[in-house]
């Protein structure tokens, strides 16, 4: 640390003094080396005897390390005014330090020391860039001003509400809109920038695809007509059944306007439509009486103990007002129960003689 | 990174790294896995295509590049061998070589390659530097130009090296703040820390041993090969109402370094630069 010191005393625009610094560390090594040449390590050779009491007073530690951080504040928070040529500050926090130098013992202090010597090595070299330009230096402020003029400012005086638009600060004048512009079109020469590649004539028109709305309209339309678009669907597929199913829903209609002629009173759906012997015939019956209640040649309703009931419709197809809908889910599970519930024995609705399963 | 001698080399080199592979790690692996190929390679592979192609092929990497230069962002070789090039990429020399023809003698621009290691390419303008009169061709000023050329000026005269806070303060003094939003640049320190240094317009490197972090500036490579020093100075004199000599050192860079294409003699600028900052 000690040549490093030097140079940087040499490197300041300064004379040439004689650094109390090295005394100070030639004494020191001298002290540690009785130190170690000490034979005997219980007899301290009588010049440590002072050294001794300063290693064991920590108030003295405490103020040597708080002084150094002094040193350092001081560098960091001064920079700006230290960088002056003027300014000799440097030299005396570096005296300072040496000082302080000469009474560190542990590596705490050391360690400060060192930090400190950063800092200022720091500043030196910044010192030192700016003595070595030649000719008049450049100053950043006087750059900016001459740039406002160029960009037209208007050194208004009373100008206020436009002051509150700028960052304030001191001078006052407003910057007309095309301030950057006019400064762009000046300095552009300044660069060999390459023109950058656009069709003379624009990009084509590219138009957004067409809206979504339409295909949404229609899921929306369709979702709220569950049971109507299903036999619809259902019956586009099986074209080739479509009059199967037909004459399907004509016989059921058949089973059912006869029975209620035999017996006109309520008769349970789920007599109607189960068969309990075949759960797969128990599904179609209930899908043809479906289109029954569709058509409104029949009709569902809920007698006095909340029981579905069916009854054929003497009215016109055409004269429905008051449509429902509802749907009837089905599992063997349920159909199992409702035959037991029911006491169904025999199925209402006879199975058709051809049948393709 | 032979180009520039830099004080701290190593850390530029782990900077620029970490840059790029936060942007596209992908196509840096890429570029280490293409090599060069020799001059029979070439040869050979020139044989088995038809001039045809290779035109064909030159004129797809002349349209990419112009294309991607419209951000002035440093086209990668990588990206060029893998979206362009493909499997003509054992004649990937001449294709570059015939693509840099074409942009001197067609366009009047110059396919410079800045930076040997990462191998980016950028385009330049060829044509002798316009005067400072104003050029016939009314195009739009782009503003950020100006503050570009201000915090380059203030690098170039302050020696190439300038810590930030020197540069936000000047900027300070026009009315643009780091802070605030600015009406013609928006996010002024997003633009200037990161726009202009992925453009390689400038350069933004770490100081070690800061505490807290601060950064400082320098040239970036894509304003070593289009800017001119020259008439920078040129236009401080104007602004100084004094003579552009009357900055001896400045002078003296800006004017051996063009005399000698500032393309080509980076190294000899560099040393210069060198001398003048012991």
């Amino acid at each position: 640390m000690t040549s490093r010191r030097r140079e940087m005393r040499k490197a300041r625009a300064g004379a040439d003094e004689e650094s109390p610094r090295q005394n100070g560390s030639s004494s020191r090594r001298r002290s540690e080396q009785q130190a170690f040449e000490g034979e005997d390590p219980d007899s301290i050779p009588g010049g440590l005897q002072d050294n001794v009491d300063d290693d064991n007073d920590q108030g003295r530690r405490r103020e040597i390390r708080s002084k150094y951080r002094d040193l350092i504040n001081s560098v960091q928070q001064n920079r700006e005014d230290m960088l002056s040529p003027s300014n000799n500050k440097l030299t005396e926090v570096l005296e300072e330090a040496n000082k302080l130098f000469k009474e560190v013992r542990q590596a705490r202090e050391a360690a400060l020391d060192a930090q400190l010597l950063v800092v200022a090595t720091d500043l030196g070299k910044e010192k030192a860039s700016q003595l070595f330009s030649e000719g008049c230096a450049f100053d950043p402020t006087a750059f900016a001003e001459h740039l406002l003029s160029f960009m037209g400012l208007n050194r208004l005086e009373e100008e206020e509400e436009n002051d509150e638009l700028q960052n304030g600060g001191g001078v006052d004048g407003f910057l007309p809109k095309d301030a950057w512009h006019r400064l762009a079109r000046r300095t552009e020469c300044c660069f060999k920038t390459a023109p950058t590649f656009h069709y003379m004539m624009g990009s084509f028109y590219a138009e957004p695809p067409p809206p979504k709305q339409k295909s949404d309209r229609q899921r929306k339309a369709s979702s709220k007509e569950v049971k109507r678009i299903m036999p619809t669907q259902l019956k586009k597929m099986e074209e080739s059944h479509q009059e199967a199913t037909e004459k399907e829903v004509e016989r059921i209609l058949g089973y059912l306007k006869g029975y209620f002629e035999d017996d006109p009173s309520p008769m349970s759906y789920y007599e109607f439509v189960i068969d309990p012997n075949s759960f797969s015939r128990t599904v179609e019956n209930i899908f043809h009486t479906s289109f029954l209640i569709r058509d409104g040649l029949a009709r569902l309703y809920l007698d006095d103990d909340k029981l579905p009931c069916i009854e054929p419709v003497e009215e016109e197809a055409g004269a429905t007002s008051n449509r429902r809908q509802c749907i009837v889910p089905i599992s063997p599970n349920i159909w199992r129960e409702l035959i037991d519930v029911f006491e169904i024995r025999e199925a209402i609705i006879q199975p058709p003689e051809t049948q393709n399963e | 990174m032979t180009q520039r001698k830099r004080p701290s080399n190593t850390l530029r080199l782990s900077q620029s790294k970490r840059q790029s592979n936060s942007v596209m790690t992908q196509e840096e692996d890429e570029d280490v896995t293409f090599t060069q190929p020799s001059s029979s390679q070439v040869q050979r592979g020139l044989e088995k295509l038809t001039p045809a192609q290779v035109d064909q092929k030159t004129a797809e990497v002349v349209q990419y590049i112009l294309v991607k230069d419209q951000k002035k962002i440093p086209v990668r070789r990588a990206e060029l061998v893998k979206n362009i090039v493909k499997d003509y990429r054992t004649v990937y020399p001449e294709i570059i070589k015939r693509a840099k023809r074409i942009f001197e003698q067609v366009f009047g621009l110059k396919l410079v390659e800045i930076d040997p290691k990462n191998h980016m390419y950028i385009l330049v303008n060829n044509l002798d530097t316009p005067a400072a009169a104003a050029s016939p061709v009314k195009c739009p000023s782009n503003p950020k130009t100006g503050l570009l050329f201000v915090i380059l000026s203030v690098i170039f005269m302050k020696g190439g090296i300038v810590r930030e806070n020197q540069i936000w303060n000047t900027l300070k003094k026009l009315r643009v703040d780091p802070g605030q939003r600015h009406e013609e640049f928006g996010d002024v320190r997003k633009v200037v820390t990161e726009e202009f240094v992925r453009q390689r317009y400038l350069e933004y490197t770490r100081i070690p041993h800061t505490e807290p972090i601060e950064y400082e500036f320098r040239w970036g490579h894509r304003a070593d090969m289009e800017v001119s020093k020259a008439q920078i100075l040129e236009f401080m004199g104007q602004l100084h109402e004094q003579d552009p000599r009357s900055w001896s050192q400045q002078y003296r860079e800006a004017h051996t370094g063009s005399s000698s294409s500032q393309n080509a003699s980076s190294s000899q600028t560099s040393s210069h630069a060198s001398t003048s900052r012991k």
